[in-house]
């Protein structure tokens, strides 16, 4: 029975192909990229819905909502950018509403998406084009090297690895603790399936996949603001 | 496979070093709060900048226990 577990266990961790496109020998199309189009079509509709009828004059609830959280987006992005906020907040957000969502999923029954290295990869890629684009977009090439020098050049090394570690830490952190809150779940629903899991589901799917979105955005806008930052 | 296991519990031995460091940071953000609390935004930001950071090391040591079970 434990055996049959654990291979239950290690069929869960690999990412089980949907299915294949029957072109160029047949393309192999993820679970997670599956899932990921669900997530994309839901926030699509959604903001095509809530956003229908907005009116200066006598705003509803749902925009009353909606202004709320462009705002409290827009407040967070200012205060840890500074001056040169506006271009980031639209990105950070979406990339909050991404992530999550799939990290909520997994109560729906559907396989979280971030439970994939492939995506957190991604994510974290992204995070760091945009980290070290913004660097060098608004110092110039000379000035976004310099940067690299700071706050002494004896940190050159240092901050040159941190080109690396930043990326490979955001996408570890986001993969393992998704990954490790769904093998904690598999086990409990192995060990006790009655109420327990329902418990723990709480705590492992809903507040970890939260404040793992938080984290991860937070630490993209700091890193992003740390480069961009100008000297008072 | 039976060493293997072993390595793997090891690994996961970096969760102590976690676990200490957000201790002594939520302790110290909680008295930084009682004795400031006009300014738990800040401490608060800055209390989740380090614990996502302290928690990276722990991160990293499931990894690789998993890695050294599941692959190795």
């Amino acid at each position: 029975m434990l055996e049959a577990f654990k291979e239950s266990l290690v069929s869960e961790l690999g990412n089980k192909t949907a299915f294949t496109i029957p072109v160029l020998g047949g393309i192999p199309v993820a679970d997670s990229v599956v899932v990921s189009w669900i997530i994309m079509a839901l926030l699509t509709v959604l903001s095509l819905v809530l956003t229908r009828k907005l009116s200066v004059r006598s705003p509803g609830r749902v925009q009353a909502a909606l202004e709320w959280a462009v705002q409290f987006l827009n407040g967070f992005v200012k205060t840890n950018i500074g001056s040169r906020w506006r271009p980031f907040a639209p990105w950070l957000g979406t990339v909050a509403l991404y992530i999550g969502l799939s990290n909520l999923i997994g109560i729906f029954g559907l396989t979280p998406p971030t439970k994939d290295i492939s995506v957190t990869t991604a994510l974290a890629v992204m995070s760091m084009l945009l980290i070290y684009g913004a660097q060098f977009r608004y110092n110039g090439l000379l000035g976004g090297l310099k940067k690299f020098a700071e706050p002494m050049p004896l940190l050159l090394p240092i901050n040159l690895m941190e080109v690396v570690i930043r990326p490979l830490a955001l996408c570890m952190r986001l993969f393992g603790n998704i990954l490790g809150a769904y093998i904690i779940m598999e086990m409990l629903k192995f060990v006790a399936p009655a109420v327990l899991p329902a418990v723990f589901s709480i705590y492992f799917d809903l507040f970890d996949g939260l404040i793992q979105t938080v984290v991860f955005v937070f630490l993209t806008t700091l890193f992003t603001g740390e480069g961009i930052k100008e000297e008072e | 496979m039976n060493i293997a296991i072993i390595a793997a519990a090891i690994a996961v031995f970096t969760g102590i070093g976690a676990g200490i460091g957000i201790g002594f940071a939520t302790g110290k953000a909680s008295e930084a709060i009682a004795r400031q609390p006009e300014a738990s935004g800040k401490i608060n930001s800055a209390l989740l900048l380090g614990c996502a950071l302290a928690e990276g090391t722990a991160i990293f040591g499931f990894i690789t226990a998993l890695l050294i079970i599941f692959v190795g």
